[in-house]
């Protein structure tokens, strides 16, 4: 009985929702306002227990572990972020994050660029390695705008167009693809999982 | 006004309309249909497979999503955890953002219910959601020691007095990071468990976040990936004709062949299963839980809702180079 409810409650939100796509009307609204109070309601408390009581409450009031309120002032004064004459403060916990962020350039040099380097520069040996030198060099070459496109580099500039009309046409087939897994997913719990038409 | 300029001012909800029936038709009245598996979907089954029955080998699932991306990523959460229990590979599951921790549950749940026998702490277990504040200090520590980074589990449970724990220290042990993501999260794992540990990253993304992966795959900084509804629906056959395979030869499953996969046709819609080894087919005795293949009968739906999408594309360009050449009979 308790999952009919829920499920009940689940199929009339999302045809809350799917109204939208007749028009904008009152009961989206609701849908869209409720999904955001909803997920902020369930938020804070579960942030409430697994950060807030053992990293701040547990250590400082029952364990005696002092030092720590030297960090949770530094955090409360995010919250100074809401105050147009002392905003300025919360930006020295935003410069301890900056500082965490920064030890990962490094590492994301290592991943992002390096090993990307390391296998663009592998031997030509198949057609798809071709493809790939070809596509890097005249991307590359059309990000170059030190030099007219024109003549013979234009032409081979223009080539790199065209890579790159091949990769968005797969960024967007994909999309239009996710789009449609997520309608089939909602349909999929309307007809199976509330109506029970889908064995 | 022709056909064709009619069809430039068709009003959209009729496009919405078909789109939905295209959908629906097939749920409604489902049909089997071929899944080909990709080399990045079968290198992850294999990967994790190469763990069944190791004492001092685990998975790690990261779940870096909420519930709007589901659709797409609970299938093949199901399916890893799935795979893990039938092949008895020690899994672990983990979370950093709160929506994302009923969604883990769930799927731990889901897939669990067919394994009586598998039990939390023993078999998986369930790090549970820990504040994104803690991201990197886990990740990093899990490194030296996974018990004293992560400290407890979603059940308030001390991680180190967990039998599970017996042969799992650090990443040398917790081989295999899978992190189901709609968003650039896998990338964090790339750069922090992989590139500072050695550690094997593999990814579950929506279809969206497919291409920015793709050059992480390409240079062997993820070992397999698994692309939105197709991907799942491909490690769903995997599971089938692998890893949940039974016969006399092969009562806990058997080993993962190029061959078989190619050759083996997998009726979703049958509701009888036993393998024929000269005909190359299974049927089944035992009707798949529809949780186990509902990747590939949304793939059904999916195809045909791509074949409409084509068909709609090449009508609005013949229109539209139609429409063009003509001089605008308003003016």
């Amino acid at each position: 009985m308790l999952e009919f409810i829920s499920n009940l409650i689940a199929a009339i939100l999302t045809l809350f929702i799917f109204s939208f796509l007749y028009k904008d009307n009152p009961f989206y609204r609701f849908a869209e306002h409720l999904l955001v109070g909803v997920s902020m309601g369930y938020a804070i408390p579960l942030v409430y227990i697994n950060a807030f009581i053992p990293f701040v409450y547990r250590p400082i009031f029952l364990e005696g572990n002092l030092w720590l309120i030297i960090p949770s002032c530094i955090g409360i004064l995010y919250i100074f972020r809401f105050t147009r004459n002392l905003s300025w403060l919360s930006r020295y916990p935003i410069a301890f994050g900056m500082g965490i962020v920064g030890m990962g350039v490094p590492m994301s040099m290592h991943s992002s660029v390096l090993v990307q380097m390391r296998n663009a520069m592998r031997p030509i040996d198949s057609i798809n390695s071709f493809l790939i030198f070809i596509g890097t060099v005249s991307i590359l070459l059309y990000f170059y705008f030190s030099k007219p496109h024109k003549g013979l580099y234009g032409k081979f500039t223009n080539v790199g167009i065209w890579f790159m009309m091949v990769g968005f046409g797969a960024s967007f087939g994909y999309t239009v693809m996710a789009r449609i897994s997520l309608l089939i997913g909602r349909i999929q719990f309307l007809l199976g999982d509330f109506l029970g038409l889908i064995k | 006004m022709n056909i064709f300029q009619r069809m430039q001012n068709i009003d959209r909800r009729w496009i919405y309309l078909v789109v939905a029936l295209c959908i629906i038709i097939p749920l409604l009245i489902p049909f089997n249909s071929k899944t080909y598996v990709t080399d990045p979907s079968s290198n992850l089954y294999q990967k994790i497979d190469s763990f069944a029955g190791k004492e001092d080998k685990a998975v790690l699932l990261s779940f870096s999503h909420d519930a709007s991306t589901m659709a797409e990523l609970f299938p093949m959460e199901v399916s890893i955890l799935r795979h893990c229990f039938e092949r008895n590979i020690k899994v672990f599951t983990i979370c950093f953002s709160p929506p994302s921790a009923p969604l883990m549950a769930y799927a731990l749940n889901v897939a669990k219910e067919d394994y009586p026998n598998s039990q939390s702490g023993v078999d998986y277990c369930n790090f549970g959601y820990k504040p994104y504040g803690l991201f990197l200090p886990i990740v990093l520590g899990m490194g030296d020691d996974v018990a004293e980074a992560v400290q407890t589990d979603a059940d308030g449970r001390k991680i180190k007095n967990l039998e599970i724990m017996n042969g799992i220290r650090n990443y040398d042990d917790l081989n295999l990071i899978v992190d189901f993501a709609a968003s650039a999260a896998v990338f964090s794992w790339i750069t922090y468990a992989r590139v500072r540990f050695g550690a094997n990253v593999a990814a579950g993304v929506t279809a969206v976040m497919a291409a920015d992966n793709y050059p992480y795959l390409q240079s062997g900084q993820l070992v397999g990936m698994l692309s939105g509804l197709k991907g799942a629906a491909e490690y769903e056959k995997l599971v089938d004709v692998f890893a949940a395979y039974e016969d006399a030869d092969n009562p806990n499953g058997r080993k993962y062949s190029p061959e078989v996969i190619k050759d083996t046709w997998v009726p979703i819609m049958s509701k009888k299963i036993s393998y024929d080894s000269s005909q190359g087919n299974i049927d089944t005795d035992v009707p798949l839980p529809y949780k186990f293949k509902m990747a590939r009968i949304g793939m059904n739906a999916q195809s045909i809702a791509h074949i409409m999408i084509i068909v709609f594309i090449i009508l609005g360009n013949i229109g539209y180079f139609t429409t063009r050449k003509k001089p605008d009979e308003t003016i």
